[in-house]
């Protein structure tokens, strides 16, 4: 560690080293923040950070989990690209030939699928977090409307993923799925053509899905992700019991006559004025936020690769645009809503998932009393919690009917009996 | 910061011989005119984009077609062609085409021997030999085509002509 630090600082105080480090390696309190301040890299992050925030118990951490994910996929979404052609001819070939022919393809392949349902488990998650205490509160209510914009990206993007492998499940998943989005009123039939390049499932949907897999939803997200994040630091941080009041401190700020002369060389207004913060509570992002930063990742990556290694991604027969799989199901995050299907296509696929997201949205405009904030399960927001719960509840329900109790068509099975069942 | 530091601001009317409002007929129309092309450029170039990912021509298999000679079905069964995915069903000289595809969400359906005709994995909907829904989530009953007798005397089935449930094609021997 010692010799590592030596070589650090010959090459920091080369004129290279120095072009490219402005700060070295931080040694004080001061310094550390200028390491933050000045670095491309590292100047998402706050200089000081409230010890409230670095409480694992407070976030779980499952929005950088999140985030490590979508890098996760990121990173081996691109390594498969060099592996796989969007044809209804050689898609399914391609997978085969991962698993069999290329060197750690499996493996690659893997760790996309299962960071795939881990991001969509640790994006509820964190809403769910984000919800239970009371987060997304004034002044963060945009912030939760981005979240939730991120939350259906992620559905979006394990949906136009799973059709490109072109086995059973994929083809039967994606004619389902386009066939509840022609339920929509008015315009939805012509979204279903749009979305599928035609009346059915082929040749230009897999082409059409592919570009909006890696290119087009992608970008939206990542695009997304960096406002969530700008946001968050721009809120005023993490929330938190007993943090000033954004609101009231913002009005009054801008209230500032400027017939007065001031002794200030500049007027911070908001959000970003460290008024009415204890700067004993405060601890340098360098190297708290950090450490635990780069621990998280490493947990995250061994988590991933441990399911990588021992399980592998599920891959159907080749698709049959002719005769479903009996029964046919969605992916365990979708078999909610196709257990909601089962019972009206219109109500379970398109009036309850819309009527939802927009509850979701206009929550945080509705609910605007700053009571219980950064307090997990607090008592003031009964009435809140109980409805969140019992929708979270029937979500969850709805997902383990659909997964473990539905047999050949579609029928009722228990899942002990299974073992009568599962040849089709 | 002291007012007196900056120098006053100069009055508009020292600037623009305009009336006092600061803008003249002459401007106004450019300036409507500039951001009526500028609005147009950008939502004609938005349509194109849309508009060239409706396919003009799709390169499905043909929803009219022969379907073979009226003898090549056995009687009383339903016959399943594959690559259009709907059933010929045969009763004695009367011949009906109905889709194979449930109404509900796209999946096809079975044809179950022994019990109800039509059976659909997907969400579980029931059809009875007509194709009407028995049980099930399906909004509606199985569709019927048109079916004809073309020259050569083949069943011509026609998938964009979809017809009631009593239209059925009758041979006369």
């Amino acid at each position: 560690m010692k010799s590592l630090n030596r070589i650090w600082r010959a090459f920091a105080s080369t004129r290279v080293g120095q072009s490219i480090f402005r700060v070295g390696l931080p040694e004080t309190s001061l310094g550390r923040m200028q390491a933050m301040v000045s670095s491309f890299i590292l100047h998402l992050h706050p200089a000081k950070v409230h010890r409230h925030s670095l409480q694992f118990s407070y976030t779980l951490g499952l929005g950088l989990i999140s985030l490590y994910l979508f890098l996760i996929l990121c990173i081996t979404g691109v390594a498969l690209m060099f592996f796989y052609v969007p044809s209804p001819e050689r898609a399914y070939d391609n997978m085969k030939d991962l698993e069999f022919v290329v060197s750690a393809g499996m493996i690659a392949r893997n760790m996309h699928r299962w960071s795939a349902h881990l991001m969509v488990l640790s994006v509820f998650l964190h809403m769910c977090r984000v919800f239970y205490t009371g987060s997304y509160k004034p002044p963060r209510e945009f912030n939760w409307t981005v979240g939730v914009s991120l939350f259906v990206l992620t559905l979006g993007l394990s949906f136009t993923g799973y059709l490109l492998p072109w086995d059973q499940l994929a083809f039967w998943a994606i004619t389902v799925g386009t066939s509840i989005v022609g339920y929509a009123p008015i315009i939805g039939k012509k979204i279903q053509f749009l979305l599928l390049g035609g009346n059915i499932v082929g040749e230009s949907s897999l082409l059409r899905f592919y570009v909006l897999h890696v290119i087009l939803l992608p970008a939206v997200a990542a695009f997304l992700i960096a406002v969530h994040l700008w946001r968050v630091r721009k809120d005023g941080g993490l929330s938190r019991p007993g943090e000033p009041d954004m609101l009231v401190q913002q009005s009054a700020t801008s209230q500032l006559s400027t017939s007065k002369t001031y002794g200030l060389m500049a007027l911070a207004r908001g959000t970003s004025l460290a008024v009415g913060i204890e700067p004993e509570d405060e601890v340098p992002a360098w190297p708290h936020l950090m450490f635990r930063e780069v621990l998280l990742f490493l947990a995250t990556m061994a988590v991933v690769m441990f399911l990588s290694v021992f399980w592998n991604a599920p891959l159907e027969e080749l698709a049959n645009p002719t005769h479903p799989p009996n029964p046919a199901k969605a992916p365990w995050y979708f078999l909610g809503l196709q257990e909601l299907v089962s019972y009206s296509a219109f109500w379970g696929g398109v009036a309850v998932p819309a009527l939802l997201l927009v509850a979701l949205i206009v929550l945080p405009y509705l609910d605007r009393k700053r009571a219980g904030v950064g307090v997990w399960f607090a008592r003031e927001r009964r009435v809140a919690l109980t409805i969140f719960t019992i929708c979270a509840v029937a979500i969850v329900v709805f997902t383990v009917i659909g997964t473990y109790f539905r047999g050949p068509n579609w029928g009722w099975v228990w899942p002990w009996a299974q073992t009568a069942t599962t040849s089709h | 910061m002291n007012k007196g530091d900056y120098p006053p601001a100069t009055p508009a009317t020292a600037r623009a011989p305009s009336p006092a409002n600061g803008s003249s007929r002459r401007s106004f129309i450019w300036l409507s005119l500039g951001w009526l092309a500028s609005l147009f450029a950008l939502a004609a170039s938005g349509f194109a984009t849309v508009r060239s990912l409706v396919p003009n021509v799709l390169y499905e298999p043909s929803r009219r077609f022969k379907a073979g000679r009226p003898t090549d079905f056995p009687d009383d069964t339903a016959t399943f062609i594959d690559e259009v995915r709907l059933f010929v069903v045969r009763k004695g000289n009367t011949y009906r085409a109905v889709s194979g595809i449930c109404p509900h969400l796209g999946c096809t359906v079975n044809a179950v021997p022994g019990k109800l005709p039509f059976l659909c994995p997907c969400h579980g909907s029931h059809f009875d030999t007509n194709g009407a829904v028995v049980s099930g989530p399906s909004p509606r009953g199985l569709t019927w085509f048109l079916v004809t007798m073309s020259k050569d005397g083949r069943l011509v089935i026609d998938m964009d002509q979809a017809v009631t449930h009593d239209k059925t094609l009758v041979i006369k021997a």
